[in-house]
């Protein structure tokens, strides 16, 4: 039995209509549970409607409970809520147990946003989302959302910076930290704060950049999250990619040594490159991938090759 | 409960290209006592011990990526929630890469499994349903079962037009009177179930049940000022709405301009393109790749979403360098093959999954068609490895035992999502598409855009195959770069609508079944 009373005379005025099927043979068709199936009826009845009723939230939390990636639902939900100018502090906690249960849906975030946004306030959202993050530290959804959060509430300097340090350091693999990373310090740009391109005369955050991501490097080196993120920095603060010789040239094994990242060779190729009379060298580094540390990707090596005129390895 | 939703998967894959949670899958059946796991060392060493004479001449005969010297290479000390999970996978993953552990699939002359096919079909025809009542959470995604089964079928060689009248009949109370198509009956309008119904409908020869005039009112309705588009009004606004969107369009041959109550005129945007580019170049991120939205993680399938819709925009040579960093981007789709696995990842430093054998092995096509160099045979050289893609299909996302289908990785179930685009990424690999560059790009000053309609594909040569380990009985169909269709639907497509203009009347719903009665949605608004 479900939790909606469909006899009470709540429901009396309403004619619930039945899903149509499409046909006696649908594909895909789904043998409903009858409280799914009548609940449906009910919604599609007050949709044809257009009515935003208290009851409409009965039904929307009912059904989100039986199928949470239902948007349409969801849609109706908020319509109705905000129509009602309901209480959301109340329909926030309602969420945060639902978001538990379905930590992976998209229409929840989706939701909370437009419900937080409607709120004007981010109160405990940090703290929730941290809660999200210690069970799933990728979760596209919610990264999005954290984004959203800091963007509309200016939460920029709120110790956003230290939260992706606490996440790098636990996860130095966690991508999605490093990104949010980059998000946090070259966010707001539109608002005139400068990046790691930096106010003239000021280099401190790129240079701040360049040190975390060495020395997060330094923790993994195949770690391909800060060289990705080093790259960045190296790119957008205007630097010449040949500043991080000496720093890759540590795991690239160019001279004998120890290769203790592909990455790092990687890198070396494309500095060594660029200097005067280095191409035969950034072929060399190249011909190192291909060869012995990173042969699944022969093709693209050897396609960089091309790119600097070299003649390609014969195969 | 035969049924079991996987919301524990640490890794997401495309649940967010789904719209839905609709990851169903199905727990061991007594068909799979059929694979008996004779081999179960599981430690991930691939040559423990001494090997054999045999072991050792199957080791030589493997790939350098699965060679012993390369497994042994960069092992971080530092062990994190990703290494472990990384280290997991690997283990699953070689006894099958190397042959030690064929799962009892029937072998090729060269130790490859063979594609199943029968069993693949069989198991794209239990995923038209019926379902039991758990299915409700796919309640909302229907249209991409409809999508992912007529696809994946079409992929394998089968003949779906025996579907025509009953998915006719299936999408009919889908259909929205105020245009586009909902996941079910009663509801709204979204991207993604329109993009996965007009593309199931086209596998079928179905698109003229669409009232095509509605349909493009109602993307009106969801393009934004910022030139990307929502997936539903009042839902989120990210490049999978870019793509769906596009895709609609040019298969429907809709006007490019806005309705004139379209909201994004009010911000001076007259047509469906405008700022589209600009849109798109914006979600790539410092990585290189694309994210869902700006400022968002860059991610495989969205890195297919912004080529596809370039593509569509014009010709992939021009659209490509003109609206991303094109090296940026290649160097990040070549990082996403997995070493040892051989398959994709959908990001940096996540778990390699068969759907990226899709949404990054489908990338390949477009953007080497933008930057790569011609080889001497005339074909852009590849920048990717093939084998090892059709390697991890065929070794690891086969489901073994009487079912069939295809999986994101040994420790899944298969699904209709996974094999649908396993079987994709498989013709990726397979085969080869050109795009000719000089076709026109536009019908005519204010036409279809036509760019995505200049592909053809070739079969692989035999020493091609030979290279690959496979043999051509295990070599799929074709599938369109852009579309995601077979060649000829998409060509079909492509008249169907020509010179067929909005205004002047759309055309007549086809009459399908008893109830055509209600079959009026594509009059109403005429």
């Amino acid at each position: 039995m479900g939790n909606i009373d469909f006899t009470s005379p709540l429901w009396a005025d309403l004619t619930p209509l039945p899903t149509d099927e499409g046909g006696d043979h649908p594909l895909a068709a789904i043998a409903y549970t009858e409280e799914y199936a009548t609940t449906m009826s009910y919604l599609r009845a007050v949709m044809a409607l257009s009515e935003h009723s208290p009851r409409v939230l009965l039904l929307t939390a009912e059904l989100i409970d039986m199928n949470p990636a239902h948007y349409t639902v969801w849609l109706y939900r908020a319509e109705t809520l905000f129509a009602l100018s309901a209480d959301l502090h109340e329909e926030l906690e309602w969420l945060n147990e639902t978001a538990l249960d379905h930590q992976k849906n998209y229409q929840i975030w989706h939701h909370r946003m437009l419900i937080v946004d409607r709120l004007g306030e981010s109160e405990g959202e940090a703290e929730f989302v941290e809660q999200m993050f210690e069970r799933d530290a990728k979760n596209y959804h919610v990264w999005s959302y954290r984004q959203w959060m800091v963007k509309r509430f200016g939460l920029w300097e709120k110790g956003e910076l230290e939260f992706t340090e606490g996440l790098i350091r636990r996860d130095v693999r966690n991508n999605s930290a490093w990104n949010h990373r980059w998000f946090v310090v070259n966010g707001r740009e539109g608002e005139g704060v400068e990046g790691v391109e930096g106010v003239k005369g000021d280099e401190g955050v790129r240079e701040r950049e360049v040190g975390f991501a060495k020395r997060e490097i330094g923790r993994a080196p195949q770690n391909l999250c800060g060289w990705s993120y080093l790259r960045g920095v190296v790119r957008k603060g205007g630097m010449r990619l040949g500043e991080l010789k000496e720093f890759a040239g540590q795991f690239a094994g160019l001279d004998g040594g120890e290769v203790r990242s592909s990455h790092a060779l990687d890198l070396m190729a494309e500095i060594l490159a660029e200097e005067e009379g280095g191409r035969e060298r950034a072929g060399e580094a190249l011909d190192m991938l291909m060869e012995t540390y990173d042969p699944v990707r022969r093709n693209y090596w050897e396609y960089r090759k091309g790119m600097l005129g070299l003649p390609s390895a014969a195969a | 409960m035969p049924l079991v939703k996987r919301d524990d998967d640490p890794e997401d894959t495309l649940d967010e290209l789904l719209q839905d949670k609709a990851r169903i899958e199905e727990l061991p059946s007594n068909d799979d006592d059929a694979y008996e796991d004779v081999e179960s060392d599981n430690s991930g060493i691939p040559f423990p011990g001494r090997p054999s004479k045999a072991e050792r001449r199957r080791e030589e005969s493997l790939p350098p990526w699965l060679q012993a010297a390369t497994l042994n290479l960069f092992h971080d000390e530092l062990q994190t929630t990703t290494s472990e999970a990384q280290t997991k996978v690997t283990a699953d993953c070689l006894p099958l890469l190397t042959g030690r552990d064929t799962q009892g699939l029937p072998l090729n002359s060269h130790g490859l499994p063979h594609l199943r096919r029968e069993q693949h079909v069989n198991f794209l025809h239990s995923q038209l349903g019926p379902f039991p009542a758990p299915y409700v959470a796919i309640d909302a995604s229907r249209p991409w079962f409809f999508y992912w089964t007529m696809a994946g079928l079409s992929i394998l060689g089968e003949d779906v037009r025996q579907f025509r009248d009953r998915l006719m009949e299936t999408v009919r109370p889908l259909q929205n009177k105020t245009g586009g198509f909902g996941g079910g009956h009663g509801q709204y309008s979204h991207c993604a179930g329109s993009y996965a119904t007009v593309l199931a409908l086209a596998t079928i020869g179905g698109l003229d049940m669409i009232d095509r005039k509605a349909m493009w009112e109602w993307l009106g309705t969801v393009k934004q000022a910022d030139g990307g588009f929502r997936m539903a009004v009042g839902a989120e606004e990210d490049i999978r709405g870019a793509y769906c969107a596009m895709t609609i369009i040019t298969l429907l041959n809709l006007p490019l301009d806005l309705p004139p109550d379209a909201p994004a005129r009010k911000a001076d945007l007259t047509t469906f393109t405008d700022r589209l580019g600009e849109w798109v170049g914006r979600c790539q991120s410092y990585e290189g790749g694309i994210g869902g939205a700006p400022t968002n993680e860059a991610h495989g399938a969205y890195a297919f979403c912004a080529l596809a819709c370039l593509s569509i925009l014009d010709a992939p040579h021009v659209s490509i360098p003109k609206y991303l960093d094109a090296p940026a981007l290649l160097s990040w789709l070549a990082a996403r093959q997995t070493q040892p696995e051989g398959g994709f990842q959908g990001r940096q430093e996540k778990l390699v999954d068969a759907c990226y054998a899709h949404w990054v092995g489908g990338c390949w096509d477009l953007i080497q068609a933008a930057v790569a160099p011609a080889a001497s045979n005339g074909m852009n050289a590849d920048v990717w490895n093939r084998a090892a893609l059709i390697r991890y299909l065929l070794t690891c996302c086969q489901q073994p035992g009487k079912k069939g289908g295809m999986r994101d990785k040994p420790s899944t179930r298969p699904d209709a999502y996974h094999t649908c685009y396993s079987l994709a990424g498989l013709s990726h690999a397979q085969n080869h598409y050109q795009y000719d560059k000089a076709a026109p790009t536009r019908d005519g000053e204010k036409g279809r855009l036509t760019a995505a309609f200049n592909w053809t594909a070739e079969k692989a040569t035999e020493t091609e195959l030979q290279g690959w380990r496979i043999e051509r009985e295990d070599v799929v169909e074709f599938v369109h770069p852009v579309f995601v269709l077979p060649m000829g639907v998409v060509e079909e497509c492509r008249g169907l609508f020509e010179g067929v203009g909005i205004l002047e009347g759309a055309v007549i719903p086809r009459v399908v079944g008893e109830n055509a009665m209600s079959c009026d949605a594509g009059l109403d608004g005429v």
